[in-house]
């Protein structure tokens, strides 16, 4: 699971701010991490459903409205520490400040994919830690003996 | 609701008194419609416990606060909020309640950061929030407690017109609100329904059971600034205030406490705006025109703390220099930056275009030679006061008289503010003020004239006064349409003018508006320029010369508007928020035949404007403004 964590980091996907996440859990909110990951991932798939059927009217792309979804991405992936998402979110908003439908459109599909990483590696690591959680409640019971 | 309030109830005594572990307990209020966030920053607070209130909705906390303002500390609040504008809820906060407001963004661009701090915020927080930041938020309440105490006591020093201020040191409480979730509470009820909730609700705050609280809603407050309005800030006491707004159950300390704040706000925001302009101290003076514009109600709290800049000084010292130069024929109101204030003021219900249009008077009918000769020194103040308009009124508010107006209209100083008080209060009234305006002189507007109040009726020759390097060349230009087409040319005043007063109503993210309020029309006929004194000189100059260009170029955007650069000094990021907003004012001037030359003062600031932005708005707001061009 380190190393998982550590791959995220250095690849750029993660950075302090899950960190702090992690710090903030403790017995009174045991799940907080991933509670708030899984919150997340919802709030940040209505925005990308939202950002594109934005860019998908053709004729008139609300920009001022993508903005304003932009502006929360952006504030919750930092907020999670998901820094290449921000990144590309930030570049987005560029983008949409600048009505560029095209860059929008590449930053959209962009996005969409590094979310998409960012989601499947999240889950990974918390796979490992369920993993991990198990294995100590089966150990933990044999000690005891 | 309850659960919250317990915990807040519950921590109370220990967050109010400063006690051994004083941040402990520190009540907070979390605005933020991202819940990812806020579940984070809810984590974080109680990680450093503090009692926390979370909620998604501004509006939710809104009444939240009304309710049980006893029972919150701190509120944090994000910007972008769909229900209500997170600067609108600061705003409202630091108006009704005095609470310290924490922003926080993921956006932490300047011009968003400014227009926190010159809401009031006391802070300003980036995404993402950590947790040492959040740490240290109780120094602002502390502070907030320390420094209210002290402006209490300069205040009243100060102000010697309010006896009633000290005494209302402990009265906090009256312009607390307690309000039921609902959020609409008649005044003539307030009474009753806050007896209600403290005896109900509220009985954990045996501080303010005592005394009966008022809520000041939105028509509340509209009440008490039409009353101060009407009065002038200065003269504003709160016996005076109460019997004018005549809402029973309304006491005098309620109105005192209130009038504190007010005051308290003002001096604040002017504060503000002084610090960034650069201007000197001097102009502080608070003015009667300020009370008009206090008249637009809280959200133009701002604009109105700017416009009290306004130095009488300023305003004698064109009185001079107009009467020097008197005999020219043509006359150029100035418009002063309330001008501009009062329109970036109103707020947005206003169409952009009604305001935008300014009909001047019958461009025809004044001949310029006659009122200079006529009336110099009176002359020199047009009041023509757009305003009224404020929300509700629409078309007129920023209409600029033409300066042939000067002979009817022109009065003195002191009738010409008694007048714009007028016309600010009604609109009705203004009218009314206006077809006498009209029958007075020779004036026709077929629309309703607005005379700006601070309308400085000067030479066309005046021009060379005005140093500005550009100018002279626009300048000269006007004299020539306006000699040829009876145009007008409204010069804001430059010395009158504070560059602080334009840069708030930039801020004022509300108002798209503001831009077109600005907009000087030049009525049909004249052409405003303005020219702010100070700071902002060359930007004013810029908007004259870019007026003029606009008028004589009929035909699309004025290219001087796009490519020219600002020179002033006001932020420029605040600038370019607000650029698109106006921009439909200078389209509209560009798709105005030439006789109506209509412009924004402003339109300087559509400069910073991305073009495309420009167009598109130019555009769409194009048609309305010919409509109005017809009617004239």
């Amino acid at each position: 699971m380190n190393r998982l964590l550590a791959l995220l980091f250095h690849q750029g996907v993660l950075d302090e701010q899950f960190l702090q996440l992690q710090q903030l859990q403790d017995e009174s909110s045991p799940n907080f991490v991933s509670e708030v990951v899984n919150i997340y991932f919802q709030e940040s798939e209505k925005l990308l459903r939202n950002l594109r059927s934005l860019l998908m009217d053709r004729e008139f792309s609300d920009y001022k409205k993508m903005g304003v979804h932009l502006n929360q991405f952006i504030g919750s992936s930092s907020s999670i520490g998901a820094k290449r998402v921000r990144n590309v979110c930030v570049a987005f908003r560029v983008a949409s400040e600048q009505n560029n439908r095209l860059g929008c459109l590449r930053a959209l599909e962009l996005l969409e994919h590094e979310y998409c990483y960012l989601k499947n590696k999240l889950h990974e690591l918390f796979q490992i830690e369920q993993q991990r959680l198990l294995a100590a409640a089966v150990r933990y019971p044999v000690q005891q003996h | 609701m309850a659960s919250m309030s317990g915990v807040g109830a519950t921590c109370k005594s220990e967050a109010t008194v400063l006690t051994d572990h004083f941040p402990v307990g520190l009540r907070v209020l979390v605005v933020d419609d991202d819940v990812v966030c806020l579940r984070i920053i809810e984590q974080m607070l109680r990680r450093c416990k503090y009692s926390v209130t979370t909620c998604t909705r501004a509006t939710v906390a809104l009444n939240l606060l009304r309710e049980r303002r006893e029972t919150f500390d701190i509120v944090l609040s994000d910007v972008h909020m769909p229900d209500m504008d997170g600067f609108k809820l600061l705003e409202l906060v630091g108006l009704e309640m005095d609470l310290p407001v924490i922003m926080m963004s993921g956006d932490g661009r300047t011009n968003l950061v400014m227009r926190g701090v010159q809401h009031g915020a006391c802070d300003y927080l980036i995404k993402p929030i950590r947790d040492e930041e959040l740490k240290n938020i109780w120094q602002h309440v502390v502070r907030k407690r320390y420094n209210s105490n002290k402006e209490h006591e300069c205040s009243g020093s100060l102000d010697d017109n309010d006896r009633y201020k000290r005494g209302s040191d402990d009265v906090e409480c009256a312009s607390s609100v307690v309000e039921g979730a609902d959020g609409v509470i008649k005044p003539q009820k307030k009474k009753r329904e806050a007896k209600e909730d403290d005896t109900e609700v509220e009985n954990d705050d045996p501080g303010t059971t005592k005394k009966p609280r008022v809520v000041w809603s939105v028509e509340l407050h509209q009440q008490f600034v039409s009353a101060v309005n009407q009065l002038g800030i200065d003269k504003a006491v709160p016996k005076r205030i109460l019997e004018l707004m005549n809402v029973p159950g309304l006491t005098r300390e309620n109105v005192a406490s209130h009038l504190q704040k007010f005051r308290l706000y003002l001096k604040r925001l002017s504060g503000v705006v002084q610090q960034q302009g650069g201007i000197p101290s001097t102009f502080c003076g608070p003015m009667e025109q300020n009370s008009e514009l206090v008249s637009l109600g809280r959200f133009d709290i701002q604009a109105l703390a700017a416009s009290g800049q306004i130095p009488p000084e300023t305003l004698t010292a064109l009185h001079a220099e107009l009467l020097g130069r008197s005999t020219s024929n043509l006359v150029l109101p100035a418009v002063e930056q309330q001008n501009l204030l009062q329109a970036s003021l109103q707020q947005a219900k206003c169409m952009p275009v009604d305001q935008l249009v300014a009909y001047g008077q019958p461009l025809l009918k004044c001949p310029p030679s006659i009122s200079n000769s006529k009336h110099p020194s009176q002359s020199i103040l047009s009041a023509a006061d757009v305003h009224s308009g404020f929300g509700s009124q629409r078309a007129k508010n920023i209409c600029m008289v033409p300066s042939s107006n000067p002979t009817g209209i022109a009065a003195p100083n002191s009738n010409m503010f008694m007048a714009m008080m007028q016309h600010q209060q009604q609109w009705q009234k203004q009218q009314q003020l206006e077809l006498r305006h009209r029958q007075s002189g020779p004036l026709e507007s077929n629309y309703s004239i607005n005379v700006q109040p601070s309308c400085v009726v000067l030479p066309s020759q005046s021009p060379g006064n005005f140093q500005v390097g550009d100018s002279p060349a626009s300048m000269s230009r006007a004299n020539s349409l306006s000699k040829s087409s009876v145009v007008d040319y409204g010069v804001l005043s430059p010395q009158s003018n504070n560059s602080s007063g334009v840069i708030q109503v930039l801020d004022r993210e509300l108002r798209p508006e503001c831009g077109s309020n600005r907009l000087s029309s030049g009525g049909s006929l004249s052409c405003s320029c303005s020219i702010n004194a100070d700071n902002s000189v060359g930007l004013q100059f810029h908007n004259s010369s870019s007026a003029f260009g606009s008028s004589k170029q009929l035909p699309g955007l004025n290219p001087n508007h796009l490519g020219s650069p600002v020179p002033y000094n006001i932020n420029s990021s605040q600038v370019l928020d607000q650029g698109h907003i106006r921009n439909p004012v200078v389209g509209k001037g560009a798709s105005i035949p030439s006789r109506f030359a209509v412009d924004e003062c402003e339109s300087a600031m559509c400069n910073l404007n991305t073009a495309k932005s420009y167009l598109e708005d130019a555009k769409v707001k194009q048609e309305p403004n010919m409509n109005l061009m017809e009617n004239c």
